[in-house]
């Protein structure tokens, strides 16, 4: 009873010390950053540069000799460091609660109803400088749900949120039981469901009008109002032809995001894990009418389909940087470092932190750039052009008059490894500080947070931590 | 046998590059493709291909000599004795020109675990999980052995199996979206009774088929009719609108001076008929029970195939095709008499196996011809390398009485024809698709060689390249 209690109430403890500092913060308006070195992703790096942030945006950067710093702002100089727009996640399914992946064809459900503040991932995500994410369902799905653009800090999902309504996950990959042929059946059917709706619906709407302008006639009246013009109702959403008279509000709400999509009005993620899926994803776009607004999310094995994603003109985010495969003929391993051949095919490509922190955007860049990528392109792979897939390119990615006020202050070039992620300001309030990140204070000195049991002043004893003797004699009775 | 290029040979130059290029680095490997594809002319813009053999076989046992053919744009477009290559165009010279391999019953192509799955439906699609690139070493043995095209189907583990295409060897892609829909008698290990069973259940889908085919016609005529009642309706009321609003006024103006709510006339009319509910499986289904797709069904036992002939005799439009069929012969007259040809796989007889002692072998293909059967020769669609061998199980059904000719239309112009192909493809025709093989010999003798394979008007094959 009590661990079940007090464990949340204690991380939620861990986080608030470590936004303590920031918690009055956003009445914060102005701001201004001095760095030894601004890099703002629009032009070459300025050194000495100060960001003004004023009202949660940028409204000046230059070179220090060149900005004025208003009089009221509170100052943050720090010289011998590096400032950074922070990186843009353009595709994680984390920070929820759990990814959709029990029901097939979902789009109505909302990663905004399973998205947890309080979850370390966000917490991680400050630490590593990536101050917006595309919170997206999981891959294993058909069409799993509805996105949100987030920012990694707030006490509630509205605070967070950047952009709601992102996009919808969609997987050409089978999810779990289905094979390639029925996971396609299974999107085409979700697609020609919703046609046969619209098109019941429709009919039924002229069938009605019909009637009534046949009614009327027979009885004798004039008819009145708008259904005398024959013109639509008072429905100017559409634009699909044919559809004019039908009340945009009789929708089923369920059917909605799908007709969305078909509309072009809602972005498509489209998860490819081969790249036969590819060829899958863009037939179902194609026969919807959604590849403008298609992104696809690949494994690193959809490289081969290069040729045919570049013709369709698709961003896609890629899954992990290395595909391997084995010869058939010698057995040899032969690797192919993926962001190269998208980059080469000048296929625009932001890349995705996968699994541990070691593996955040960061370090994706850093290989990228290690296997050739020129470093522009390999920083714009997880800034700018991720910024751009969400639609928020002129908003987060770079900075620039007018873009969010988003500065990360690296201790030095933020794709050494050497280099640690000092400070984040975030629309314009300084929600991190590493100097005081409880948890990774008590990495480097060793001790344990309050209240763990291997806390030598031990206050509280955690049963079934392993520690006690009788855990031992508990995990050899369930055993 | 039948003599193949060494394994180092049979890698087409471009598989052979691009396994270079990933060796180097990624970016070459990208060049190395982009390479690659310039070496391969794109169909819609490509030089014209000009083929000269002594011997076209233009269709089973027709052959003319000494032809010159002139490929443009995917297409044959003049064929002549007389025929000279024009300027610029490539040429490849040959012993014998025929249509390209056609298996028409296969898996090569198609994603292995959609192909082995038993979780499809009448309306799941083979096109829906065509692979170019999991089978890429498969699909290039076929180039090199002139099987050019397959009939492909999935869900090998199911009772029906939904919609097969016919596909080019050449990329996978596909020629006929809507092949035919297959279905399976042949679950082993099942007790007399299951197995008729299971024909039951096939019989009753179709009907259910049939009959939801039935309804959509029937809602189809009977919206005919609603709509023109309705229209002739429309244009009476139209027309008596005038009568009917002045006695509506006259009335309007009683009510008024007594004081009353005007009671206006009740107007009926037919509710417009409504569609039978869609459903996506029998409306798949009811293709097949209709003529428009054939139907592919799988049986080897004589329990089963007479059943399914039973069942099937209402369903007149549908065209069925066995597949199998060890135990055929049993039933060569009603086949023979209903059009329903048989897809064989030459093999050897196993006394042991499913039909015992009844199994004919090799000869089953020979026999059943022989008996008016129309005889297409298939790989089985046991694994997706099987359709290499195409060609040689054809030779085998020759060495064992089947007429040469009888062989070679069972893997050309048979399946093409089938599978409503035969204006596009099967034979050596001004006008057809040119899906073609330049070859040093007999197309069937087992010591020819493949020269090149023209697929869609593209050379996807050149022996020694």
């Amino acid at each position: 009873m009590k661990s079940s209690l007090s464990q949340p109430l204690l991380a939620l403890g861990a986080t608030l010390l470590l936004a303590s500092s920031a918690a009055a913060a956003p009445q914060v308006d102005k701001t201004a950053v001095k760095a030894g070195t601004v890099i703002t992703l629009t032009g070459e790096a300025i050194p000495d540069g100060v960001i003004v942030i004023e009202g949660g945006r940028v409204t000046a950067v230059g070179a220090a000799s060149e900005v004025q710093i208003p009089w009221d702002a509170t100052v943050i100089d720090q010289p011998g460091m590096v400032a950074f727009p922070g990186f843009v996640e353009a595709h994680a399914a984390r920070g929820i609660d759990r990814p959709n992946e029990t029901l097939d064809v979902a789009p109505f459900l909302d990663v905004k109803d399973s998205i947890d503040p309080v979850n370390f991932y966000f917490e991680e995500a400050l630490r590593q400088g990536i101050l917006t994410i595309n919170v997206q369902q999981g891959n294993d799905t058909v069409v799993a749900g509805q996105g949100m653009v987030v920012k990694p800090f707030g006490m509630t999902v509205e605070q967070m949120m950047v952009r709601p309504r992102s996009g919808v996950k969609i997987s050409a990959a089978p999810k779990r039981g289905k094979t390639r042929a029925t996971q396609a059946q299974a999107l085409r059917g979700a697609f020609d469901d919703l046609r046969r709706y619209l098109e019941e619906m429709v009919q039924r709407q002229k069938d009605g009008d019909d009637f009534d302008r046949r009614e009327a006639l027979y009885q004798g009246r004039e008819l009145e109002g708008e259904a005398a013009k024959g013109k639509p109702l008072a429905c100017s959403g559409w634009t699909i032809d044919g559809f004019e008279r039908v009340p945009r509000g009789e929708v089923d709400e369920k059917r909605e995001p799908l007709l969305r999509i078909i509309e072009g009005k809602l972005p498509v993620i489209m998860w490819c894990a081969t790249p036969m899926d590819v060829h899958a994803a863009l037939r179902v776009a194609e026969a919807n009418g959604f590849t403008a607004t298609m992104t696809l999310a690949l494994a690193p094995a959809c490289w081969k389909a290069a040729a045919k994603i570049k013709a369709s003109g698709c961003s896609v985010i890629l899954a992990g940087l290395e595909d391997e495969e084995l010869d058939p003929v010698t057995g040899e391993s032969i690797e192919t470092f993926v962001p190269k051949v998208f980059h080469d095919a000048g296929i625009p490509f932001a890349l995705m932190s996968t699994g541990d922190a070691n593996r955040s955007l960061w370090y994706q860049a850093a290989r990228c750039v290690a296997n050739g990528i020129p470093r522009a392109d390999a920083l714009a792979a997880v800034t700018t052009a991720p910024a751009e897939m969400l639609g928020l390119g002129d908003r987060v990615g770079k900075i620039a008059k007018g873009t969010d006020g988003h500065v990360v202050l690296f201790s030095g070039d933020p794709l050494d490894i050497t280099s640690v992620v000092e400070h984040v300001i975030l629309d314009g309030a300084h929600v991190y500080d590493r100097s005081k990140d409880v948890r990774v204070k008590q990495l480097f000195d060793g001790t344990r947070p309050p209240g763990t049991a291997s806390d030598t002043s031990g206050e509280e004893d955690w049963p079934g931590d392993g520690d006690d003797p009788e855990d031992d004699d508990e995990t050899e009775n369930n055993g | 046998m039948r003599s193949y290029p060494s394994r180092s040979d049979r890698r087409s130059p471009l598989r052979k590059l691009r396994t270079l290029g990933i060796a180097l680095t990624a970016g070459a490997a990208l060049s190395a493709a982009s390479l690659a594809a310039q070496d391969e002319p794109d169909p819609a813009a490509s030089p014209d291909l000009f083929l000269r053999a002594n011997k076209v076989i233009v269709s089973p046992g027709k052959s003319l000599d000494n032809m010159g053919l002139l490929v443009r744009d995917g297409r044959i477009v003049a064929m002549g004795k007389d025929l000279a290559a024009p300027e610029g165009a490539q040429t490849i010279e040959g012993e014998v020109i025929c249509a390209a391999f056609i298996d028409p019953w296969s898996v090569a192509g198609v994603d292995a675990s959609s192909a082995r799955s038993d979780r499809v439906d009448t309306a799941s699609r083979a096109t829906d999980a065509l692979d170019p690139y999991g089978q890429d070493e498969v699909l290039d043995d076929l180039l090199a052995s002139g099987v050019l095209m397959m009939r492909v189907e999935i869900g090998s583990a199911a009772s029906v199996s939904g919609v097969g295409a016919v596909i080019r060897a050449d990329g996978a892609t596909p020629v006929l979206a809507d092949a035919a829909i297959s279905a399976r008698l042949n679950t082993p290990g099942l007790d007399p009774v299951s197995r008729v069973g299971q024909v039951d259940r096939l019989a009753s889908a179709l009907g259910g088929a049939k009959k939801y085919a039935d309804d959509t016609a029937a809602f189809e005529s009977n919206l005919k009719t609603w709509e023109e009642e309705i229209a002739k309706k429309e244009t009476e009321l139209t027309e008596d609108f005038k009568k009917a609003k002045k006695a509506r006024d006259k009335k309007v103006k009683e009510a008024k001076e007594d004081g009353e709510e005007v009671k206006e006339k009740k107007y009926k009319e037919d509710k417009r008929p409504r569609p039978p509910k869609f459903d996506a499986k029998k409306a798949s289904l009811a293709r097949a029970v209709g003529g428009e797709v054939p139907m592919v069904i799988h049986v080897e036992q004589a329990l089963e195939l007479r059943e399914l002939l039973r069942v099937t005799r209402p369903f007149t439009r549908m065209r069925m095709v066995i597949a199998g069929g060890r135990c055929a012969l049993l039933f060569a007259d009603e086949l023979a008499e209903r059009g329903i040809p048989v897809i064989v796989t030459p093999a050897p007889s196993s006394p042991g196996g499913d039909v015992g002692e009844m199994d004919p072998g090799f000869a089953l293909a020979g026999e059943l011809s022989a008996r008016g059967v129309e005889v297409l020769i298939g790989s089985g669609a046991t694994s997706a390398s099987a359709s290499r061998d195409l060609p040689l199980l054809a030779a085998a059904a020759v060495g064992h009485g089947l007429d040469e000719d009888a062989a070679f239309h069972a893997i050309t112009a048979g399946p093409a024809r089938v599978f409503d192909l035969q204006s596009k493809v099967g034979s050596v025709r001004r006008g057809l698709h040119a899906d073609l093989l330049v070859l040093s010999g007999d197309p069937l003798s087992s010591s020819t060689r493949v020269l090149a394979s023209i697929s869609g008007g593209k050379v996807v094959h050149q022996a020694g390249n």
